[in-house]
């Protein structure tokens, strides 16, 4: 998967693809590549990576890397596969009915679903909102338990 | 302009129902002013020119009748398209009988007569979409004369209808499928037997004309491979005239050709072998069309002189700097600054403008002051954080600043002390 889509390991290469995406969707998934639910995801990321090539820019993360520990602290990410999508260097959240509206946790049951997301995420971003809603039904989207914080 | 208006109002009023296009094969709602638009004309030509050669086929018969042998008639159908119905020769003795019957019928002409009106086609054409009277009665004369040349001689008749018969199915068939493999009809032979296909042309001059064609500029007669079947060449030449020693260019509605590296497009109007719209060439691959020949640009350069890709210009639509904030820190605030392709209320359009202007900044050379250090983060509303992301920033460094103290304050007593091997300690304490 990854030959299709570039995995990033240092903070730096993270900050520069997050300034550098402009007037697109930065999807971020964070996950390790020997995961089956990240090897899932990402075979859908890289599937699909080429249709949506034109409104939105895909990336891995390696949790495992020194240098990312950072962002996983500042994204708190506990679960994974998780998914941060920016636009324009601003982080954008979507509600799907879930606890934690700031990424997407787990995989996804199509491309086409992962693809409404992006173009939701777009969308929503073109018109100045922050926040959007999630187009998937209730039954398509991974339901998890957050860890709460302090525990 | 008050007047044109209105009419313009009154035109668009009329709403027609929705039709279907024969032709086009689509669903309109245009009424009457379908049968006028490009599209619609260019279908018609191609549907007209393939029912086109059908009839020519069904000519060939007319001139020269043949027994149609029963086992044969099943496969012998004909679909009329002005009638939209199927005729097939099932109880004809002759070859296309029922077909050229229909042909001349007064129903048929009443239908063609509709058919152009509704779909435009032209009205002096008509004749070729339907036989006279006199040719059928030319026709049938000639059938009968047939049947009593048959009647004496059995052999004969055979052979006849060897010719005729294996040329039908193939002609038929191959009209529709591409499998021209089948065509199990010995030219030689038949144009001996039958004397009605003499050879339109010979080999050596089709060899000629191929090697000729590549030096040639304006080829006009159209290629086609050596499978084609004769009798098919034949059929096309009867109707068209074809003067092969000429090399002129035919007669020939949708042909392509053009200059040097021809092009040679067949069009579907050709179905002779069953090639429809196949590039065909005799000579290595001439697949190529030039594209006209301009100057080369030395202005831009090009790929080879190392000349800058077009799309690398700087758009000075981007440059919004007087219109821009100045910004101290790095991070944008959300502010909504105008862009000007894209929505200057999309989130990030000040962020976004900024830093294409770097970018390109950086591109030509100069050194962009850069605003990222290694402790940039991106604005990120956390989970549990109320509040804007600016904050949730602050507040994860504030974090991060408490853990570095907390790690600090325990490793200050530590002092620096040199290694130690475990051998060299285990020996310090034994000697202890």
């Amino acid at each position: 998967m990854s030959y299709v889509l570039t995995t990033l390991t240092k903070k730096k290469e993270i900050d520069s693809i997050i300034r550098d995406t402009i007037d697109k969707v930065l999807v971020l998934r964070f996950g390790r590549a020997s995961d089956p639910g990240c090897l899932h995801l990402d075979d859908l990321l890289s599937k699909s990576a080429r249709e949506v090539s034109k409104f939105a820019n895909i990336a891995l993360v390696d949790i495992d890397s020194e240098d990312v520990q950072v962002y996983i602290k500042y994204f708190d990410i506990s679960l994974i596969p998780s998914t941060i999508f920016f636009f324009n260097a601003h982080h954008m959240k979507m509600d799907s009915g879930t606890a934690d509206h700031t990424k997407w946790i787990g995989a996804f049951h199509t491309k086409q679903d992962f693809i409404d997301v992006v173009e939701a995420i777009f969308r929503g971003a073109m018109k100045g909102k922050m926040i959007v809603n999630c187009p998937l039904p209730q039954e398509r989207i991974p339901k998890y338990q957050l860890l709460y914080k302090d525990l | 302009m008050n007047a044109m208006n209105e009419k313009k109002i009154n035109n668009n009023k009329k709403k027609c129902e929705f039709e279907f296009c024969k032709v086009c094969n689509l669903n309109h709602d245009k009424g009457h002013r379908h049968k006028y638009f490009p599209n619609h004309k260019k279908s018609l030509s191609a549907f007209l020119s393939r029912f086109q050669s059908k009839l020519a086929d069904i000519r060939f018969f007319l001139k020269n009748p043949s027994v149609l042998r029963p086992e044969h008639a099943s496969r012998n159908r004909f679909w009329c398209v002005f009638c939209d119905a199927d005729i097939d020769e099932i109880s004809s003795s002759f070859a296309c009988a029922n077909a050229i019957n229909h042909l001349a019928s007064e129903d048929h002409v009443k239908n063609l007569k509709h058919f152009l009106w509704k779909y435009g086609g032209e009205m002096n054409h008509m004749d070729a979409y339907r036989i006279l009277e006199a040719d059928v009665a030319k026709w049938e004369k000639n059938c009968k004369s047939l049947v009593n040349e048959a009647a004496p001689s059995n052999d004969r008749s055979n052979m006849l209808q060897v010719g005729p018969s294996n040329d039908i199915r193939n002609e038929l068939k191959n009209k529709n499928i591409n499998d021209f493999e089948n065509c199990t009809f010995d030219p030689i032979k038949s144009n001996l037997s039958n004397g009605v296909m003499p050879l339109h042309y010979f080999t050596n001059e089709y060899q000629i004309s191929h090697s000729g064609l590549s030096a040639d500029t304006n080829v006009g007669p159209f290629v086609h491979d050596a499978i084609f079947s004769i009798p098919a060449d034949a059929w096309i030449s009867n109707d068209l005239a074809v003067d092969w020693n000429s090399q002129q260019p035919l007669p020939y509605k949708n042909l392509i050709s053009s200059s040097d590296l021809s092009y040679r497009g067949v069009s579907q109007g050709y179905q002779g072998g069953g090639m429809v719209n196949g590039v065909t060439s005799s000579q290595g691959s001439h697949n190529i069309t030039q594209t006209s020949a301009t100057p080369p640009k030395k202005a831009g350069g090009n790929v080879h002189t190392g000349g800058p890709p077009p799309w690398f210009e700087a758009t000075e639509e981007n440059h919004l700097s007087a219109e821009l904030k100045p910004i101290s820190s790095s991070f944008i605030s959300l502010s909504n600054k105008p862009g000007k392709k894209l929505n200057p209320k999309r989130v990030g359009a000040a962020w976004a403008e900024r830093r294409k202007i770097e970018l390109e900044m950086e591109k030509r050379g100069e050194i962009v002051k850069s605003d990222c250090d290694d402790n940039w983060l991106p604005n990120f509303g956390r989970v549990w954080q109320s509040g804007s992301r600016k904050e949730s920033r602050k507040e994860f460094e504030k974090e991060k600043q408490k853990l570095p103290k907390v790690e600090s304050h325990s490793e200050m007593p530590l002092k620096i002390k040199p290694y130690i091997s475990k051998r060299m300690r285990r020996d310090a304490s034994e000697s202890e």
